[in-house]
């Protein structure tokens, strides 16, 4: 629904736009789909004049079919698939993380989604050596512990150092915050400034629900709104720059003995690709453990419904 | 700057209005000016100029990041974070079997979460902290002071001095032993009266008026920038009674949540929170889960769990992201928080070393 204004298209000048809206057409969207004869007689001006407009703005707003068979080597080529370092996982999600989707962990508190985004960064980081960007909306990003897996991965101190410095870590506490942080990473990419952010392949944020469910709930809709726009932001950026985007969420149940169910509801689910639910103790029955449960919820390669052990420890 | 209108922090109504109108990024919103936007969607004129000043504000932000890099608010490398973390104190408890599994102490920056039956020491822990977090940084702690939030009326003042006045005599008997210079210089301003007057004291009695203080704290913070610790003891006793709507609650929860979690990140201090149990009846049994529910759990970072085992008090780490899960037993005697003693050691004579003015669980024999 973009204002028709003076400069939008050659040919579209500031009398033109004067007389359409005094006839009521106000934007580009009214413009296209109003009958160019009548609009030509109402507003006394040229038939050609508006016909070459319509076919400038149509060139400029509407979106390209595109070719299935171009789509798929599009696809083939810049689509890469990230090892997640576990082995179980990669096995879960059919190899690793795809880029240009949006992959969500869900779990209980103390179920291992912040340990398990941290083991993937540290993987990402060290092994295949590109860089990450951690969004932290829960403060849980401990930089100690994403030493100590580094260093359980290798021995060599500069490797270290330089895996620690290709993960950026930026702290948005709130959905707004959030929001500009998307803004700012996309404006940085499709500048292509070449800073401390290198080769971007990955984007973590830790958690969503933590910044969306104090806007839920209530008579206002502006909750599910933002949910939207973010998730909106978070698949072009997936999409657009190849990126694979790790979201966590959390669980919640329907009454105090309901099975455990994804938060943010319905319109959410239908955001990420894949799903994994991480459940703890209580499934395992032992005490103490680092040892988790891991099913796919979700996926669009593979069965639903398989499950594997991963170890967090 | 292509940012969309929809994700501008401008109120719901405003937004409606513009989208309604056409307007798409904020770019367009900028070059249209006051006088335009009030006209196309209706609005005065003085409310067309705050719209616009909020959405430069964004703007300006945004590019500002960009062009500058590392200068904008929190956002740093991993690397520089690791260094932070490494020079960062943790509040000692006293009880060194609890600053083990927790890694050192009590976090700064980050929510801990103590839950735990009706007199199994939440309230006795969290006095032990604001005490702590003001030893002085030879001996150990974070020089910090503390603000102590209290909904539930348990703050005892007599039993603070008592806290305190061990805590006092502990650091000078270190002092003694070590007869360094620095030690005798902190010692002269960790006195008893030192101590008390650097606790600030809030009482909350209803769940608006603890909203409203959490809401004030940053301003506070910013005046009184010692203050490194904040302990909110009882936050779930406003939430829990006469709250009809539940979807409010955990609205007002998760907003508090996020709230703290910016206090504790801006200000570096640690943030402490206390909480119930409720009981959940399961199929064949029940058992005692933290109250507030299940979306609560995800707010506090590191959480612990105190119970109880025949006599003996244990505390279960629940959830921590650098820690393993443990369990240790720990004492409240009548100098604070401490650890266990072994059973041969003297200290018979004070009694078991169960905290005086609680009674114990079983009726002891008297001999």
């Amino acid at each position: 629904m973009v204002v028709l204004r003076a400069g939008l298209c050659p040919g579209l000048t500031e009398d033109m736009i004067q007389l359409l809206r005094a006839n009521g057409i106000k934007t580009v969207v009214d413009f296209v789909s109003s009958d160019l004869e009548d609009v030509a007689q109402k507003c006394s001006l040229s038939y050609k004049a508006l016909v070459a407009v319509r076919r400038v703005l149509l060139a400029q707003f509407s979106a390209f079919p595109a070719n299935g068979a171009d789509l798929y080597e599009e696809l083939k080529s810049s689509t890469a698939i990230l090892p997640t370092g576990s082995p179980s996982l990669d096995q879960l999600l059919d190899s690793g993380l795809y880029t240009g989707e949006v992959i969500e962990l869900m779990g209980a508190p103390g179920s291992g989604k912040t340990q398990v985004c941290l083991g993937i960064a540290a993987s990402v980081s060290l092994g295949l050596k590109q860089h990450v960007l951690f969004l932290d909306s829960t403060g849980g990003f401990t930089a100690s512990r994403l030493y100590q897996m580094l260093q359980a991965q290798t021995e060599d101190e500069e490797e270290h150092l330089e895996a620690l410095q290709r993960i950026q870590v930026v702290r948005a506490f709130s959905i707004y915050e959030l929001l500009s942080a998307l803004q700012e990473l996309r404006d940085r990419l499709s500048q292509q400034v070449v800073s401390s952010v290198g080769p971007l392949k990955m984007v973590v944020l830790d958690s969503v629900s933590a910044v969306i469910y104090p806007l839920l709930g209530g008579k206002q809709s502006e909750g599910l709104a933002l949910m939207m726009q973010l998730s909106r932001e978070l698949k072009t950026l997936a999409r657009e720059f190849s990126l694979a985007v790790v979201v966590t969420n959390q669980v919640t149940r329907d009454s105090s003995t309901g099975p455990l169910k994804p938060a943010l509801g319905r319109s959410w689910s239908f955001v990420p690709s894949t799903r994994v639910l991480l459940e703890g103790r209580e499934a395992t029955g032992e005490k103490a453990t680092t040892q988790r449960l891991a099913s796919l919820a979700k996926s669009p390669r593979q069965p639903t419904g398989i499950q594997v052990e991963l170890d967090i420890g | 700057m292509q940012r969309e209108v929809g994700t501008l922090p401008l109120a719901p109504a405003l937004r409606a209005r513009l989208a309604a109108a056409g307007f798409q990024t904020a770019q367009e919103l900028l070059d249209t000016g006051p006088c335009g936007l009030s006209k196309e969607i209706g609005i005065s004129r003085e409310e067309a100029l705050e719209a616009l000043q909020v959405v430069r504000q964004e703007c300006h932000g945004d590019a500002a990041r960009t062009a500058g890099g590392s200068g904008a608010t929190r956002k740093c490398t991993a690397l520089e974070l690791l260094e932070e973390e490494q020079t960062q104190g943790f509040i000692i408890t006293f009880c060194s079997a609890l600053d083990n599994i927790l890694g050192g102490g009590v976090q700064l920056t980050k929510i801990t979460e103590i839950c735990g039956a009706p007199g199994v020491g939440k309230t006795q822990l969290c006095m032990q902290l604001a005490v702590d977090v003001q030893i002085p940084e030879c001996f150990g702690g974070v020089a910090g002071e503390a603000v102590f939030i209290d909904t539930e009326g348990s703050f005892m003042v007599d039993r603070v001095v008592d806290i305190a006045a061990a805590c006092v005599q502990h650091c000078h008997l270190i002092a003694e032993a070590q007869e360094e210079e620095d030690h005798q210089k902190a010692l002269e301003t960790f006195s008893l009266e030192n101590i008390l007057s650097h606790i600030y004291y809030f009482r909350c009695r209803d769940y608006i008026e603890l909203l409203a203080q959490v809401y004030l704290l940053p301003e506070f913070l910013s005046e009184h920038s010692k203050v490194r610790l904040v302990v909110i003891d009882g936050i779930a006793f406003p939430f829990r009674h006469d709250f009809e709507d539940l979807s409010l609650r955990t609205r007002l929860l998760n907003g508090l949540a996020q709230q703290l979690i910016i206090i504790a990140n801006d200000h570096k201090s640690a943030v402490v929170l206390t909480n119930q149990m409720t009981t959940r009846i399961g199929q064949s049994q029940s058992t005692l889960v933290p109250a507030l529910g299940e979306s609560w759990g995800h707010a506090a970072t590191v959480r612990l769990i105190f119970h109880w085992d025949n006599n003996q008090r244990l505390a279960t780490l629940y959830k921590s992201p650098s820690q393993k899960e443990s369990t240790i037993a720990y004492h409240i005697t009548p100098h604070g928080f401490r650890d266990v003693q072994p059973p041969a050691v003297a200290h018979s004579a004070e009694g078991t070393g169960m905290n005086p003015r609680k009674r114990p669980r079983t009726e002891e024999e008297k001999q």
